[in-house]
């Protein structure tokens, strides 16, 4: 069993709708994929509705995360709410260099507060651009240490080494896989965090899931690591996830 | 027929490397008939004795390598001797010049010397492109620009950001510079690959693996499994790069 943990689906900016991504899921061998739009809520009108309509197209196949922009305050969280309780999503997706809201903003902190009240995680993009580097990301592992924060992309090109530290010095921190180039870094994280703490992600469709998933094959993990980091961790926390049935 | 068209050799300053022998065990385990080497910046800083060992590598196996010679533009007078030892002495079929680890900019004036005497042998400058402050897309289709009767090579798809907020400078780039083409190694998102070949051109793209900074196994999926023809991939896999470096 695969599971994605972060893909898009959107109809602004990529063009890329929820056909695409099941597309490459078949040609993977993917069972489920989590999905966001490439905009924030509430700036952008219709971006949660679009992934919860995908999410009820392709209920066996599509998890909805909403992303969102901790800048626009309580008319974000009334989203967040309504995505998590009438929309049945199941995480929160936050890209700094989109809303340029540090990790470690009081308004950030107030977002991520809230997908806690849910046990939901908290996917950052993390890689090599500012608003968006490990260490700016681990202040709000810190300032949080009930939330699960994911370390999209794992650092980038350039910062895989720092995911790891912080990985290391964070317990609520997690890793995942998407688009850094490296093989060798999941071996790495692995090794160093635990198994349990790393997840598979593509960043599909724009990043083929079928390219993603060799990534992991490649490097080097006993059948149980990679049962771990291919669907059991994200599983489990998704599992603990408090949120409501979602569209019927 | 595959050609690699980026293979460094030696041990670097940066930590990475590998030998001739492990290039050629590599090569032979995945299936790769020839490799373009590239010197790697030593720890004694010295690249003239790296770019012999590359043309002895050349001179020993011709059928398998052919090789790049390296120069830093900050040597001034003695770059650009370098350069000209590298294609009447030691057999290059290329320069390489590398901004990230030599520290300067790709369109700066430093640079101009030895361009000129690529452009003098009529010889390909591969250029690891992408870097934001040294070789952003922009500074290649700048230098590009002011030598179009040379061909340049731009690593990395011409773009490092995994936000993807340098796919459309870098397809500028390929759009107003007829005499740039780029490698498929560390590409953020293999669609960018697919969109290039389909739109702008299927001369314009040339397998690369640059190993061992990024994973050669790993590298070779991006073009096996694109969505691309067969006769798309044949050019990516290896005709493109005979044009650029063997026809010169």
């Amino acid at each position: 069993m695969i599971i994605d943990s972060h893909t898009h689906v959107d109809r602004v900016g990529w063009y890329d709708p929820p056909e695409t991504i099941v597309r490459l899921m078949d040609e993977a061998g993917i069972d489920q994929s989590i999905i966001m739009t490439y905009r924030d809520a509430p700036d952008s009108e219709g971006a949660l509705e679009y992934i919860a309509q995908a999410v009820q197209k392709y209920p066996d196949r599509l998890i909805g995360y909403a992303r969102m922009n901790p800048r626009r305050g309580e008319a974000a969280h009334r989203l967040f709410v309504k995505a998590m309780e009438v929309y049945g999503f199941k995480g929160l997706k936050l890209h700094p260099v989109g809303n340029l809201c540090h990790p470690a903003r009081q308004e950030t902190i107030d977002m991520i507060s809230l997908a806690v009240r849910y046990k939901a995680p908290v996917l950052f993009h993390c890689g090599d651009e500012e608003l968006t580097l490990p260490l700016q990301v681990a202040q709000a592992a810190e300032a949080c240490p009930e939330a699960t924060v994911i370390l999209g992309h794992c650092g980038g090109y350039f910062h895989t080494r720092d995911a790891i530290r912080v990985a290391e010095r964070h317990p609520n921190i997690i890793l995942e896989t998407s688009a850094m180039p490296y093989p060798q870094v999941i071996k790495e994280a692995v090794e160093r965090v635990g198994a349990s703490r790393v997840l598979y992600a593509s960043d599909g469709p724009g990043c083929d899931p079928t390219i993603e998933v060799l990534k992991v094959k490649l490097a080097g993990l006993t059948a149980e690591e990679q049962e771990a980091v291919f669907y059991r961790n994200i599983k489990h926390i998704l599992d603990g996830v408090r949120a409501g049935g979602g569209m019927s | 027929m595959i050609l690699d068209a980026h293979v460094y050799v030696g041990q670097c300053l940066f930590g990475y490397g590998r030998s001739l022998d492990e290039i050629r065990a590599d090569m032979d385990r995945l299936g790769i008939d020839k490799a373009v080497l590239v010197p790697v910046k030593p720890r004694d800083y010295h690249l003239a004795p790296m770019n012999d060992l590359v043309a002895e590598a050349v001179q020993r196996h011709p059928d398998r390598f052919l090789g790049l010679c390296r120069a830093d533009p900050w040597q001034g007078e003695t770059a650009a001797a370098e350069v000209r030892r590298g294609f009447e002495g030691l057999g290059a079929c290329g320069l390489y010049l590398d901004p990230w680890e030599e520290n300067f900019q790709a369109n700066d004036d430093v640079v101009v010397p030895v361009v000129q005497e690529a452009g003098r042998y009529g010889k390909p400058v591969v250029i690891n492109a992408g870097h934001v402050r040294v070789s952003h897309p922009t500074q290649i289709r700048d230098l590009a620009s002011r030598f179009p009767a040379v061909q340049f090579v731009a690593c990395n798809g011409g773009q490092i950001n995994i936000s993807g907020m340098l796919q459309y400078e870098a397809r500028r780039m390929l759009e107003t510079c007829p005499n740039v083409v780029i490698q498929t190694a560390g590409t953020y998102r293999e669609d960018f690959l697919e969109e290039i070949t389909t739109e702008v051109g299927e001369e314009r793209v040339l397998f690369a693996s640059r190993s061992p900074v990024y994973d050669q196994a790993f590298e070779m999926a991006r073009v096996r499994l694109a969505h691309l023809s067969a006769s798309q991939k044949e050019k990516l896999w290896g005709l493109n790069a005979l044009r650029v470096f063997e026809a010169q």
